[in-house]
């Protein structure tokens, strides 16, 4: 579904990302880990247009994606989901939820998506005439997750959904990000040393200092006793 | 760029300038022109280190430049100061002005220092054309038409000794750059640059943004205001033409072509533009919108002025020997 | 009631309405510019020589109109011109800007350049003398023994009437949220996937279209003149940053302040010291409130 070759990302004159090559199959969830500042969320970002310097390839359905603009992307059905969650403040739960649906492609689902959504998020129904800027830290998590979740994306990029959050919140946002997988979604999910976090994984990708410094199943993650000392916390 | 290459192309300039009027000397045209080159040399350079090195965005360079030329001339006219002094007091009192407009203004994002500035400059003209202008002795609408010329032991810089006023005005457009070379290069230069890069990081120095911006308001508002007061004496008579947008334009071609924040490079700026707008006299009427478009077209098309081009030039010659 | 007092009183509701009506299409100015500076953060110093534009090509269509429809027929006309020469100006002037350095000094610096261009070639092309318009509709509504133009009137309405349909499209089109989310957001705008580039550039067609629309009507109250784009401008920017940059509401507010403060220096000093009077009131301003009078700080 999604394999990126060779990537190299630049902001000014620093080289954030190294070589990269990541491939995620359909279907499938992806977890790159990795500390922190280390260029995870560059490596979502590039993916997703909203990184100026970037090169190498983004293949995404056959098509190479790179250097399109952020639009194009998402109208093609990938979104990214910032980890500071890049809300609108001044509009409610609901205006926020439509605005995620922008992109052409997401219009003609807007409706049946919104009662996914509702479904999955039942707070945010609650709440949906609140403003995003009174909501807590959580809720606006949700919300931003939600609002992903509108554009009818096939690949969703998830910057680090725990971020910040109490143990209760994140295991709860981990279970929709499995039950999202389950609906057949693809998700590439950025975190920095969860351990629970290795039971969603199909693959998992570990990044540091700007390279890949491992790749494999969670099995071989959990195995090797690098990672486990640096990232799994173990 | 260096202080010395800075020093360099001035002194390359200034030196070609000087030695002109033996071979154009007798053209009372051509040196009038030089003269009105020299003049606004400085003003752009002023402008240039407010808005090039100190990132202020103010649009009231014209505007200190009348309120120089007007103090001055109000001085000389209504109240008989000798010119030297009227010039003197008129670069004084228009530093004061800048700092009055600076208090309020300086704290402000950049968008309301443009507006405060240009707010200057657009309520001068009702000012100085009004009762209360007339009853200070800017003379209305008519404005100040006899102001005598700068008079120095006995002897008459007047555009009838046009040779002697030149040298005068070259020495006056000398010791202003030079303040300026110092000022850009001296501690206050470095401070502006670490504002511009990183306005916090410069404040966790210890660096006072307001201080500092207040300052060089000050300094750059006096010599403004000098080169006004001396350019009304030159030329014996003020309006308040000068504060149309045309003459603004202008100036800010001068930056535009030179380079903003490429002193010296806003002198160069004078010079071609001053002669470029002379070759465009016989346009009559159509000057003003060639002059117009052209400011469109150069912000667009020459990012980094003359200057960004000799310096690229000169960089990509020293890469490939 | 004495005559004088009677006199007196009259004279003030002349001055209150010149105020008002000066206000709503001042309001309708600020509104777009303080929207294009939200949006954008590009700074249009040519503002009033779109009004200018807006003036003009009303006037051109008078002959053309003495057959059809009116004034109906001018803002169906000039309207959406201005619109595409907004959008157009923006693409090929503005956003080529955007990605250098200091680009709000350029931007700045460029319009500036672009007034001078646009308000000479006016000069040229219609040449120094004033033009005129003819009243939007003749006539006065007599109430007792005040007497009310049809043209203030319609003026006040049709201005009011442009800002609530500009807040019509702004918060129930999804073009107009997203103009809102890019004011708000301008990262988050982009991840959902809103074509900033073009909502930028559909920003500043809506204030050119805006401006142009304030520029027909008022220029039937008063004149055209070539060289009037940079009071109109300067004007526009003060009652937006005396309302606060890039706040509707504000720039509502100080709109109608500073029509009625227009009105009655205007009356008392004379109109030559409104720009005077305008200036001291944003320099107070921004001195005790530096964000403008609604703006966030």
């Amino acid at each position: 579904m999604l394999t990126v070759t060779d990537l190299n990302a630049y902001y000014g004159q620093a080289q954030v990302l190294k070589q990269v090559s990541i491939t995620a199959d359909a279907g499938q969830v992806v977890v790159i880990l990795g500390p922190n500042g280390h260029g995870k969320s560059t490596l979502l970002k590039s993916i997703c247009g909203l990184v100026e310097r970037v090169v190498g390839a983004v293949i995404y359905q056959g098509e190479n994606i790179l250097g399109q603009p952020t639009d194009r992307i998402v109208n093609q059905g990938l979104i990214y989901i910032a980890e500071n969650r890049e809300l609108f403040p001044h509009m409610t739960v609901l205006e926020n939820l439509k605005l995620g649906a922008y992109a052409k492609s997401a219009r003609a689902h807007e409706k049946r998506n919104l009662e996914m959504v509702f479904d999955l998020f039942p707070r945010l129904a609650d709440r949906r005439n609140q403003l995003s800027s009174t909501m807590s830290g959580g809720e606006a998590r949700m919300l931003a997750v939600a609002r992903g979740l509108m554009s009818n994306a096939e690949l969703l990029c998830v910057d680090e959904p725990s971020l910040g959050l109490q143990p209760s919140l994140r295991f709860e946002i981990f279970s929709i990000i499995q039950k999202i997988n389950k609906q057949g979604k693809t998700v590439l999910l950025v975190e920095q040393n969860i351990p629970q976090i290795t039971e969603l994984a199909d693959r998992i990708y570990v990044i540091e200092e700007g390279r890949i410094s491992f790749e494999g199943s969670k099995e071989e993650a959990l195995s090797n006793e690098h990672l486990k000392e640096i990232f799994l916390g173990m | 760029m260096s202080w010395q290459r800075m020093a360099a192309i001035m002194g390359v300039v200034y030196g070609i300038v000087a030695i002109l009027p033996l071979f154009v000397g007798d053209i009372r045209f051509i040196m009038q022109i030089l003269i009105i080159c020299l003049i606004w040399a400085v003003v752009a350079s002023c402008w240039d280190v407010i808005m090039g090195f100190a990132g202020i965005f103010s649009f009231g360079q014209v505007a200190f430049f009348v309120i120089g030329a007007y103090t001055s001339g109000i001085f000389a006219v209504s109240w008989q100061v000798p010119a030297v002094l009227a010039i003197l007091m008129a670069g004084l009192f228009t530093a004061g002005m800048g700092v009055l407009v600076g208090l309020p203004c300086l704290k402000l994002a950049g968008p309301y220092v443009a507006l405060v500035t240009f707010g200057v400059h657009m309520t001068l003209m009702p000012l100085l054309r009004g009762d209360i202008g007339i009853a200070l002795g800017s003379g209305g609408s008519v404005g100040i038409l006899t102001i005598p010329p700068i008079t120095l032991f006995g002897y008459a810089f007047s555009s009838a000794n046009i040779i002697p006023t030149f040298y005068l005005t070259l020495a006056l457009a000398v010791t202003c750059s030079v303040v300026i070379l110092v000022v850009i290069n001296s501690y206050w230069g470095t401070a502006f640059l670490a504002l511009k890069d990183s306005e916090e990081f410069a404040v966790s120095l210890g660096i006072s943004a307001f201080k500092y911006k207040l300052m060089v308001f000050a300094l750059t508002s006096f010599l403004t205001g000098v080169v006004g007061a001396y350019y009304g004496h030159y030329i014996g008579m003020l309006s308040t033409r000068m504060l149309e947008l045309d003459l603004f334009v202008t100036l800010m071609v001068m930056l535009v072509v030179g380079g903003i924040g490429k002193f010296p490079g806003a002198i160069l700026g004078a010079f071609i533009t001053v002669t470029v707008n002379e070759l465009l006299a016989p346009l009559g009427s159509y000057r003003a919108v060639t002059m117009g478009a052209l400011v469109v077209i150069l912000v667009l098309l020459l990012p980094n002025g003359v200057m960004g081009f000799w310096l690229r030039r000169s960089k990509a010659g020293a890469t490939s020997t | 009631m004495s005559e004088d007092t009677l006199f007196l009183i009259y004279e003030l509701i002349d001055v209150i309405i010149s105020g008002l009506t000066n206000g709503s299409v001042y309001a309708l100015m600020a509104v777009g510019l303080t929207l294009v500076y939200g949006v954008t953060k590009a700074f249009n110093f040519a503002y009033g020589s779109f009004f200018n534009l807006g003036g003009y090509l009303a006037w051109l269509m008078i002959p053309v109109v003495g057959a059809v429809g009116g004034y109906v027929s001018i803002f169906i006309a000039v309207i959406p011109i201005m619109f595409i020469v907004g959008y157009g100006l923006e693409k090929s002037l503005v956003a080529p800007l955007r990605k250098r350095p200091e680009w709000e000094m350029k931007v700045m610096m460029m319009t500036l350049g672009l007034a001078l261009f646009m308000d000479n070639l006016y000069a040229v092309v219609f040449g120094g003398r004033v033009k005129s318009l003819p009243p939007i509709l003749e006539g006065t509504l007599d109430v007792g023994d005040l007497v009310f133009s049809y043209q203030d009137i319609m003026i006040f309405f049709l201005s009011i009437g442009g800002i609530l349909l500009f807040g019509w499209i702004l918060n129930n089109t999804r073009i107009g949220m997203a103009v809102q989310a890019v004011a708000q957001n301008p990262e988050g705008a982009k991840i959902v996937g809103i074509p900033e580039k073009r909502i930028f550039a559909a920003t500043f067609a809506i204030s050119t279209a805006m401006v142009g629309f304030g520029g027909i009507l008022l220029s039937q109250k008063y004149f055209i003149s070539p060289m009037s784009g940079g009071a109109i401008m300067v004007k526009s920017w003060v009652i937006t940053a005396f309302g606060g940059m890039g706040s509707i509401r504000g720039g509502l507010y100080a709109a109608f302040i500073i029509g009625m403060l227009e009105a009655f220096v205007g009356y008392t000093l004379g109109m030559s010291y409104s720009m005077i009077a305008l200036f001291i009131l944003l320099l107070t301003t921004l001195a005790l409130r530096p964000q403008g009078l609604m703006g966030r700080a």
